[in-house]
């Protein structure tokens, strides 16, 4: 990809996690080192060999989690590396007068003499710019700073951005907040996998349109994603034409066709082109050649029926008994600050509630309230027959809730263990993983085994130790553990991040089988895409508010879209 | 009375070098984020060393030996913990017990179980001036590593607080990313401290086989690098702190001494054995209630990789 | 290569090139001969673990073999024990290095009740077992409590218990309130001699030392091993050690795990220390002299923390130590196989490079696939 940064502007860069945002800005700041491909500033190319080549070419980096030491003074912070001296030692004295001299000239209000970890975290972002600032950057670059941000400090750095750049210095912003992004740049770039997909002003574009942008719901460009090779690309897209799919016209309109297209591209990965041509026209062909294709049939379908045209689905059950309820949940962050501002859920056998919401506004802290990894400070609700309050994990696990979590590496999994292990863990109590205080072996490699092969994991090899499997063989581990223990309410937050096409197929129809046999499944994800594909009712989330709740037929992306930004219900 | 307090205050300033040199350069290792549990092994081959040393060279040049040595133990330390990210903890323990069995070996192989032949030990230094004054007069005839063990932990503390390389050493302890960002090599830092600290645990051994003792005996330092630690932890990381806890320990030895020949009655109700294991404990009781003023090294221990791929 | 195999290959790499190592060191310290020295003192080494073969296929006495391999095994049984310590509490992610303390507070339970209780025989052992396992599990479970509630590191504070336990116990209770009362005027240091019916009976009569601490040993990593591999809390155990936040979401109670193991790691040098005292020693001695408790680091790291791996390391070191007295023959100091073992240690330390270097030798590196290039224009500053 390549990116040009224009002298005194301000550069949005959006795009979804994983778009390679960050890499391209660690880049730009001499951490990572590129593969290919050349830095030039002013016309000149450059090495960036380490971050100190990147300042004394006048680039400053504000990172997403604060490069600060907690124990040091403002001012010592800021002048780390070039402190000033007198005759040999530490001129603190100066470091303070310096730093409040810089403070005052970009019109920041910070104590230099205060200890950092005594500063609030908006402050503390100060300290970071001043940091940058301080160094003599003339080229700002500001890795999604408002997602740790009240409101009213966003509010705040916006304003510090556009003064920064009214004195002539260039910020370049990296955001998947569209809001933020459209009332502040002058121009934005949008990233997708790696690549530059567009680059727009922001009074020639909306909201909607930079989501589908960054989303990819056009058809052009999820073939472009799909296709590793030209070939394939060529091949595709003229497969994408024999069946008729159009394989043209993105941006105006993408919902109604998007559906389809993910359908068609979804298969290609899954399936090969051969499959995506057979299927594409007749699709109970599928099932006669490959046994695991009757699966993506199915999935194919569904989204096709549930995207656009509600279709009533046959042999499924109307959602049932009451799951889950809930009222004025609350809890705390990581960050002691609340992330719950009072909640209320309900959810139903045989449905999937989505949770959307732009990330960092209370869903994941929602998630773990669900599955006893979090307590709640205010509030009350009915977890499976029992109080929500004071649930523990095992207590969860016990009441049939199901956990598929966002951090799989933390959370969900234990790398070193083996696969069969993993598939046990959290269940390795009863049978068939235990008998007694004893670990059945057999009954466990049975289940893993056939784990396994339902879910196509590859390689299929219970005693390898589960850090040798792809994230997306990993993650299949994952929801068939989950899944086979035949959950009541099933929890997933972000099932299909970073995997490629083929488990995110399979994650879906898996989660559509658990919803057909009855289990009640609450998907938080920031994919508002996934969520619209798969959910049956949505709730939005905005700073720890249900700000929104939607029925499937009624879905309005934009009053989504509204919604997810903080608009209030005024109409709905 | 007095007369009882100066002998104390003598004994303690006799005693206690060897342990302060040791702590502070375990503060230096930890502020920049390496763990020193080797300062055992490090003060045993310094004190072997300069012990050996001695035989052919003058005493002063055979503790710049000891000291080297106990550099070249932390240079395996940082090449295994530093270079290639190994478990510091485990690192440091493997030299506590290279340097154990080596040095035994090392001894019986080459001089036989009573330790190497005496030495000349560093001679003391008298001020006449302040002999006469009560109290005071205590400082007067330590060897030099007296004075360097008074003077070194101002030194040291100044250098932590007051200059940049200080500022930088404890940012890296606390966090080496940050400094990494601003294009500051954490292994160049982290490497000094680690070497420096093994100059100086290699001083504190070299003292003990050149002013406390005449030679390097079986069981020297007889786990003073681990009271180091204790030293360390109990005076909250800084080298003044340090400094302070390590004269509390050995005032409080010089005192038990003291007591056992002075007054053995006392010792029948508070037991030797108990006042051996108050330092022990008392660095178990400071660590049990530090409660939210936890003055550890943020990043102690824990390898740094570079960002860069 | 197997996975099983490239876990393994860096201990066996490490105690090889340590051999090498110390073997040089022999060679090069002599002034003639050093090389036929030091291969001869190697040999007596091994004679002296595993038995004087040549002698005995000349017609020595079997003695030649069961007196040596019995010091072997006496000295792998403690071994075994100190290094299961280490080895449980790895297992749950704490480092134990206090297994010196602890195996000294179990001694000296042991030497009580040895000495203080009189039961019958039957009961005698297993009631000093009991207790050494008990004394030295407290001592360990005041740092396990200490990590749990207090956040304390548990490699500071068992370094601090270590030498609380010794100051205590050396230098107080058996020298004071627990010291032997002296028989027939002759004055002994340390505790009062046990009674017959705790002493660990010689499984070879007279032929060997080799006694039930042995057996015990082997028991005991035989158990371990088969707790972590085969039960439902070994599991738990595990799974806490290698991902603490992943169990916790599973329902696993992670810090009553971690306290157990912790508590079981300072049993297992308890029982150490009883095998110590009710086996060789007959007392708690004025001083526990050899580190075994440090030792134990040693052998859980070179045994991979797995329990037949610690085993394995603790036979092999214990035949080398046991061999080392047979050394002194070549003017080889008997501490020379703690030097190899240390230096073993030390390269096991370095397992990163070890590995790296493995890979290096099995698989070229693969060729990168190239991302598209990135180029970025940044306005002159």
């Amino acid at each position: 990809m390549s990116l040009d940064i224009r002298e005194g502007e301000l550069l949005a860069v959006v795009g979804e996690n994983g778009a390679g945002k960050s890499s391209l800005m660690n880049v730009l700041y001499g951490l990572y080192h590129p593969d290919s491909g050349e830095v030039s500033v002013g016309g000149k190319s450059v090495r960036l060999k380490s971050p100190r080549d990147a300042i004394a070419l006048g680039i400053g980096m504000v990172h997403q989690h604060f490069m600060l030491v907690p124990t040091l003074t403002v001012a010592e912070n800021v002048v780390l590396g070039r402190e000033p001296t007198r005759r040999g030692l530490f001129d603190w004295e100066r470091a303070v007068k310096e730093v409040a001299a810089t403070c005052e000239r970009f019109g920041f209000v910070l104590d230099p003499r205060a200890r950092v970890d005594t500063l609030t975290v908006g402050s503390q972002q100060k300290v970071e710019i001043v940091k940058a600032l301080h160094r003599g950057a003339r080229v700002l670059i500001l890795d999604e700073p408002t997602a740790v941000l009240t409101p009213q400090e966003a509010d705040e750095l916006a304003r510090v951005m556009r003064g920064l750049v009214a004195q002539g210095r260039t910020v370049v912003l990296i955001s998947h907040k569209l809001k933020e992004v459209l009332g502040v740049a002058d121009r934005i770039a949008v990233m997708r996998r790696g690549r530059l997909v567009a680059e727009v002003r922001p009074s020639e574009t909306s909201a909607t349109a930079l989501a589908a942008l960054m989303v990819g719901e056009s058809q052009r460009a999820v073939m472009s994603n799909a296709a590793a090779t030209p070939e394939e690309k060529l091949a595709s897209e003229a497969l994408l034409e024999a069946v008729g799919f159009p394989a043209q016209g993105d941006n105006g309109r993408p919902a109604q066709h998007g559906g389809e297209a993910h359908l068609g591209d979804v298969l290609l990965e899954a399936t090969g082109l051969q499959a995506l041509g057979d299927n594409g026209r007749t699709a109970p062909r599928v099932s006669e050649k490959f046994p695991g294709g009757a699966l993506l049939e199915t999935t194919g379908l569904q989204a096709l029926g549930d995207n656009g045209r509600p279709v009533p689905r046959v042999g499924e059950k109307p959602p049932g008994d009451l799951l889950l309820e809930a009222t004025g949940l609350q809890a705390l962050g990581d960050n002691g600050c609340p992330a719950l501002r009072g909640v209320d859920l309900t959810v139903r056998e045989g449905e999937i509630v989505g949770i959307a919401g732009v990330d960092g506004n209370g869903q994941r802290e929602l998630a773990e309230v669900l599955t006893g990894l979090r307590s709640l400070t205010a509030g009350s609700g009915t977890l499976l027959g029992r109080p929500l309050k004071g649930l523990t994990p095992a207590e969860a696990r016990a009441r049939g809730v199901g956990h598929v979590p966002e951090d799989r590496l933390r959370r969900a999994v234990v790398k070193a263990l083996s696969v069969e292990e993993n598939i046990a863990l959290g269940r390795h109590s009863g049978p068939p993983f235990a008998k007694g205080m004893w670990i059945d072996f057999a009954g466990r490699r049975e289940r893993a085994q056939s784990l396994l092969a339902a879910y196509d994991v590859r390689p299929p090899e219970p005693t390898l130790p589960l850090q040798a499997l792809s994230g997306g063989n990993q993650q299949k581990v994952v929801v068939a553990r989950e899944l086979d223990a035949r959950p009541r309410l099933l929890v997933v937050v972000q099932p299909t991040r970073g995997l490629d096409i083929g488990a995110v197929t399979q994650v879906h129809a898996r989660l559509r089988e658990a919803r057909a046999q009855g289990t009640g499944v609450v998907l938080v994800s920031l994919d508002l895409e996934e969520v619209l594909a798969l959910a049956d009712r949505v709730y939005v989330l905005f700073e720890g508010r249900v700000t929104g709740q939607f029925t499937r037929p009624e879905y309005d992306e934009r009053e989504l879209g509204r919604r997810m930004l903080g608009a209030e219900q005024a109409h709905g | 009375m007095l007369e009882i307090l100066h002998r104390l205050l003598f004994a303690t300033l006799d005693a206690a070098p060897a342990l302060v040199f040791a702590a502070l350069g375990a503060v230096l290792s930890e502020r920049a984020g390496v763990v020193a549990v080797g300062v055992e092994g490090m003060m045993r081959v310094g004190a072997f060393c300069a012990a050996v040393a001695a035989l052919v060279m003058p005493t002063p040049a055979a503790v710049g030996m000891g000291m080297l040595a106990g550099a070249a133990l932390a240079a395996v330390h940082g090449f295994l913990c530093i270079r290639w990210r190994s478990d510091q903890v485990v690192s440091g323990i493997a030299l506590n017990l290279v340097a154990l069995a080596g040095g035994t070996f090392l001894l019986e192989t080459h001089f036989g179980p009573n330790g190497t032949p005496p030495i000349q030990q560093l001679p003391p230094l008298h001020w006449p001036e302040l002999a006469s004054v009560p109290l005071l007069g205590a400082l007067s005839g330590h060897a030099a590593p007296t004075y360097l063990a008074l003077l070194l932990p101002l030194l040291l503390q100044g250098m932590l607080t007051r200059t940049p390389l200080g500022l930088r050493l404890r940012a890296v302890g606390d966090k080496p990313h940050a400094v990494a960002t601003l294009g500051l090599s954490v292994p160049a830092l982290r490497w000094g401290a680690v070497l420096g600290g093994g100059l100086l645990a290699g001083l504190g051994g070299a003292v003990l086989s050149t002013t406390v003792l005449d030679r390097f005996e079986q069981h020297t330092p007889a786990g003073l690098g681990f009271m180091a630690l204790a030293a360390m932890v109990f005076g909250r990381w800084t080298p003044m702190g340090a400094f302070a806890a390590a004269a509390f320990f050995a005032f409080g030895n010089a005192l038990r001494i003291g007591l056992a020949s002075s007054a053995p009655g006392l010792l029948e109700l508070v037991p030797q054995g108990v006042l051996l294991a108050l330092p022990y404990l008392l660095t178990l009781l400071v660590l049990t209630f530090q409660g939210q003023r936890n003055s550890t090294p943020a990043s102690l221990g824990v390898p740094y990789e570079q960002e860069s791929r | 290569m197997g996975e099983r195999t490239r876990q393994a290959l860096p201990s066996v790499l490490s105690v090889l090139l340590s051999l090498v190592v110390c073997w040089m060191l022999i060679a090069f310290s002599r002034d003639t001969d050093g090389l036929a020295t030091a291969t001869a003192a190697y040999l007596q080494m091994l004679w002296g673990g595993v038995g004087d073969w040549p002698r005995f296929l000349d017609g020595a006495p079997i003695t030649v073999l069961t007196r040596p391999l019995g010091e072997a095994a006496m000295k792998a049984a403690l071994l075994t024990l100190t290094g299961l310590s280490v080895a449980v509490a790895f297992k749950v992610g704490l480092f134990n290095i206090g297994a010196q303390g602890q195996m000294l507070l179990g001694a000296l339970a042991a030497a009580v009740v040895g000495a203080h209780v009189a039961l019958p025989g039957v009961l005698h052992i297993p009631a000093a077992l009991l207790a050494a396992a008990l004394a030295g599990g407290a001592w360990a479970g005041i740092a396990g409590a200490l990590k749990l509630y207090r956040g304390v590191h548990e490699v500071i504070s068992t370094i601090m218990l270590n030498w609380v336990a010794v100051r205590l116990v050396d230098n107080w209770l058996v020298v004071g309130p627990l010291r032997g009362v002296a028989e027939a005027g002759a004055s002994i240091t340390g505790t009062a001699e046990i009674h017959p019916t705790a002493t660990l009976p010689r499984l070879l009569g007279d032929m060997s030392r080799l006694n039930l601490g042995f057996v015990i040993a082997t028991v005991a990593a035989a158990a371990v091993w088969a707790w972590l591999t085969r039960t439902r809390s070994g599991f738990e155990t595990r799974a806490v050690g290698l991902g603490d936040e992943a169990a916790r979401a599973a329902g696993i109670p992670v810090a009553r795990r971690a306290g157990l193991a912790m508590a079981l790691a300072g049993a297992l040098a308890g029982l150490a220390g009883a095998v110590l005292v009710l086996g060789t020693e007959g007392r708690y001695p004025g001083t526990l002299g050899a580190p075994y408790g440090f030792d134990g680091i040693a052998i859980a790291l070179i045994g991979n923390n797995h329990p037949l791996g610690v085993g394995a390391a603790a036979l092999f070191f214990g035949v080398l130590r046991a061999g080392g007295t047979r050394m002194q023959l070549l003017d080889v100091h008997k501490s020379f196989p703690e030097l190899i073992q240390g230096l073993a240690l030390l390269f096991v330390a370095g397992r990163l490079i070890w590995l790296a270097a493995l890979r290096r030798r099995s698989a070229p590196k693969p060729v990168t696939a190239a991302p598209p290039a990135p180029t970025a224009q940044v306005p002159h500053a």
